[in-house]
């Protein structure tokens, strides 16, 4: 879902990078306020996955692929949305200036389509679900349907821009992002959730992303 | 949680990442994406080639994920040192705007 320059007029894209700029400083913020010593092995391992992990498309059909964005993974296992905000935007600028995927102009929009909007709704349908079920399930709806609505306002934005036409734009890339949605987003942070379950169940529950000053005690354990 | 088991998650991850951008150029689908594969359904065809993706505002080194002359081998190189580029920058960032103790 990576938008390219020629896809919005230069106003447009300077109008999508102010609105991301201050997202972006919030997970600047976050950082600030969260990240700890313990934490920053764990970031950098999920950024650099997620940056390989796009680079994997999985065929859909109808001539077309898709992969996964990630930023509901990250926001799940540091039980932030901002997390994921801050993973997807320094990927962003690494796939942007360095491979040409996504463009220097649309770099504001596909932040906020791919870190913000995916990562915001993902999470919140996570926390949503996983009320009533477990964390594999609630991370496979929430990253879902996340990476779904990013496409519809991405299609939204495209039809702004005087790219795509409104209703056949919302129809093509709903149905694409249903798709990929399910199999590159879904399935795949679902098992990501599952594996880290069975390996570091303590990434998943309160105690990684407690307060440090909670969690001190074992920091020297 | 410890330090030990953090850093053992910091390896595995960079095993994965790594071992799949050297699968990638060989596994990964070279159909468009859906954005792109959107492009050439709904926009009208005299209309496309204003969108042609190589007209970038600033031309990226290692474009399409690529090194000029080097095919697979060069994908493969160029993914992988994207992924320890993110890896050190996101170190690096954790590093510098960690909640300091």
């Amino acid at each position: 879902m990576h938008i390219p320059d020629s896809f919005i007029p230069l106003d447009q894209a300077i109008i999508y990078w102010v609105i991301a700029l201050p997202f972006i400083i919030m997970s600047m913020k976050w950082a600030k306020n969260e990240l700890d010593e313990m934490k920053i092995p764990i970031l950098a391992a999920l950024a650099a996955g997620i940056f390989a992990i796009q680079a994997m498309n999985i065929p859909i059909g109808m001539g077309t692929s898709g992969h996964m964005v990630g930023a509901v993974l990250v926001a799940i296992i540091f039980g932030s949305p901002w997390a994921g905000v801050l993973v997807l935007t320094l990927v962003l600028l690494v796939q942007g200036f360095a491979f040409g995927d996504g463009g220097i102009t649309t770099m504001g929009a596909n932040i906020l389509n791919m870190g913000v909007v995916s990562g915001f709704v993902g999470y919140y349908i996570y926390s949503f679900l996983h009320k009533n079920l477990s964390a594999n399930i609630a991370a496979f709806g929430g990253a879902w349907i996340g990476l779904f609505i990013s496409a519809i306002v991405c299609a939204i934005e495209m039809w702004l821009a005087g790219t795509f036409p409104l209703v056949p734009g919302l129809i093509t890339m709903g149905t694409y992002h249903l798709i990929i949605g399910f199999i590159g987003e879904g399935l795949l942070t679902s098992i990501a959730i599952t594996a880290i379950a069975k390996s570091r169940p303590d990434l998943l529950d309160d105690s990684f992303t407690a307060r440090p000053d909670k969690s001190k005690k074992e920091v020297h354990a | 949680m410890s330090r030990n088991s953090n850093m053992k998650f910091l390896y595995v991850g960079i095993a994965i990442a790594l071992l799949l951008a050297v699968l990638a150029p060989f596994l990964a689908s070279p159909d468009p994406d859906g954005l792109e594969s959107a492009a050439s359904h709904v926009v009208e065809k005299s209309k496309l080639s204003n969108l042609d993706e190589n007209k970038p505002a600033v031309n990226a080194p290692m474009a399409d994920y690529s090194i000029k002359g080097l095919g697979k081998g060069g994908e493969v190189a160029a993914i992988a040192v994207g992924t320890l580029a993110v890896l050190v920058i996101s170190f690096g960032f954790g590093k510098i705007f960690r909640k300091k103790a």
